[in-house]
């Protein structure tokens, strides 16, 4: 779709001033210097408010494993949507990207959660009207 | 009441205040009634949208969208906002926090075509801060801290927090409600003849709004929710609050402009338009903090049930992670500066 470019220009300014709020500020928990990029299998989610936590093993090269928190949105969006505890099962791969605690701890947030064929849990970002970054093989071509 | 300015200013938007002024579009289908008569606002309604709050400096001037501009803007401002993109450098793209999934923020703009929920002033703006109010937005921090932890900040615990950090009060939830989280934008009403209750998703709290003419509390008693009492006006239930506190973390303060004040008056009106349509406007008097009245038009749609509970205290590993990270940067610190002093 073409749109011209003053409209352009200040539409999207308008689109950036629209608030887009969680429960708290990620730059206070997680530390953007330290990027996380995780391969495991989830031993556990916790469907809780304000922010769900998927616990997820991950075997590092020399055989031992790690075990990770990795902070979501609130859970209710989800069951909105008709996911239920079911539909992220115990022994899933997965891969995570985020940022780590800054507290060092084996925590993250999981700024994006994919399987390993690159599909998106839950729903990918399909539908969405968001820009496509090719992650999602769901996804439409435009 | 302010209803002459209001009623100017609803007279220029052509359907947006229908019952408002003489001259209000004649409405689409009678409301529905409740069993004792009277309009019946019972159900789950969702109040997201992708209209601002405030008018955006880029439109200033501009009150409305033309049809034609409405699906640019859609488009833009969601793909402005999408939070699956990862484009933005680790600043930003840790702030995106999670996958677009997880969200739900309205993806529509308001039928009115407006391009901002303010309706009052003119201008789509929240008025400038009155002294006292502009004193209280650049003062020393104050404990409870209004609303979210502050970029840099260090807390010492819980109680410098915000107060939704703390999952006292919602960051949209109000009162009154407005649509700046990006999920949770659900209120549920239930009614009797005596009683109307208000309970938002955010955080969960209800307010309980008896309708039977009684007194606000004395001005002594202050809470986070303030006091509400209810009427109807016509087919309009009007919610007028009082007794808040100074500490309240009213929305407003979320987009920069303070917190609302202990001597802040706010009447909601919710009017039911039709099967599938909720009005809902309110408007803010708080001499303290803004130099004038201001006011907001919202339409909240209809949605299937059910509320889920936010229970967002009971979960809340994010404020035991941030005040944990604050003291191993601490410590992280004394260890530099240790070995700077060797």
């Amino acid at each position: 779709m073409r749109i011209k470019p003053c409209g352009v220009a200040v539409l999207v300014m308008a689109a950036v001033a629209a608030p887009v709020l969680a429960h708290h500020a990620f730059s206070a928990e997680f530390d953007a210097s330290k990027p996380i990029k995780l391969r495991g299998t989830v031993t556990k989610m916790e469907w809780i408010n304000p922010h769900a936590w998927v616990h997820v093993d991950v075997k590092k090269p020399d055989g031992t494993v790690e075990s990770w928190m990795i902070e979501g949105g609130t859970p209710n969006t989800l069951l909105r949507r008709g996911f239920t505890k079911n539909s992220l099962l115990h022994g899933t791969e997965i891969i995570v990207e985020g940022y780590q605690a800054k507290d060092g701890s084996l925590k993250g947030n999981g700024r994006d959660l994919t399987f390993t064929d690159g599909r998106k849990l839950f729903m990918g970002s399909s539908g969405t009207g968001a820009p496509k970054d090719g992650k999602d093989p769901t996804e439409t071509k435009r | 009441m302010r209803l002459p300015v209001l009623a100017s200013i609803f007279v220029i938007l052509s359907g947006a205040a229908a019952g408002q002024t003489p001259k209000a579009a004649p409405r689409k289908a009678t409301p529905p009634r409740t069993e004792w008569g009277a309009p019946d606002l019972r159900g789950v309604w969702d109040f997201s949208t992708l209209t601002p709050m405030e008018r955006p400096q880029q439109l200033a001037g501009k009150e409305v969208l033309s049809e034609g501009e409405v699906a640019a803007f859609e488009k833009q401002a969601l793909e402005a906002i999408d939070l699956d993109r990862r484009d933005g450098g680790p600043l930003i793209d840790r702030e995106r926090a999670y996958n677009r999934f997880w969200w739900d923020y309205g993806t529509k703009v308001v039928g009115t075509r407006r391009t901002s929920l303010i309706v009052d002033p003119p201008d789509g703006k929240i008025p400038p801060l009155a002294p006292e109010g502009q004193k209280r937005a650049s003062g020393p921090r104050q404990r409870p801290v209004r609303e979210r932890l502050l970029i840099g900040a260090a807390p010492d615990g819980p109680e410098d927090m915000g107060l939704s950090e703390r999952c006292i009060l919602g960051f949209n939830a109000g009162p009154p409600l407005v649509p700046t989280a990006a999920y949770n934008n659900n209120v549920q009403i239930f009614q009797t003849p005596l009683h109307v209750a208000l309970l938002n998703e955010m955080i969960h709290d209800a307010r309980i709004v008896p309708l039977d003419g009684r007194p606000h509390l004395p001005s002594a008693m202050r809470q986070w929710l303030g006091d509400a009492r209810g009427r109807w006006q016509g087919d309009t239930l009007v919610v007028e609050s009082t007794n808040f506190t100074d500490q309240t973390g009213f929305s407003g303060s979320v987009l920069g402009r303070g917190g609302a004040g202990e001597n802040l008056r706010l009447v909601e009106r919710f009017t039911r338009l039709d099967a599938d349509t909720l009005r809902y406007e309110f408007t803010v008097e708080d001499p303290t903090i803004w130099t004038r009245p201001w006011s907001a038009s919202i339409p909240m749609k209809k949605t299937e049930g059910p509320i889920f509970e936010y229970a967002c205290h009971e979960g809340n590993y994010s404020m035991f992670n941030i005040l944990t990270g604050v003291r191993a940067a601490e410590r992280a610190a004394e260890q530099a500066a240790r070995k700077g002093a060797k």
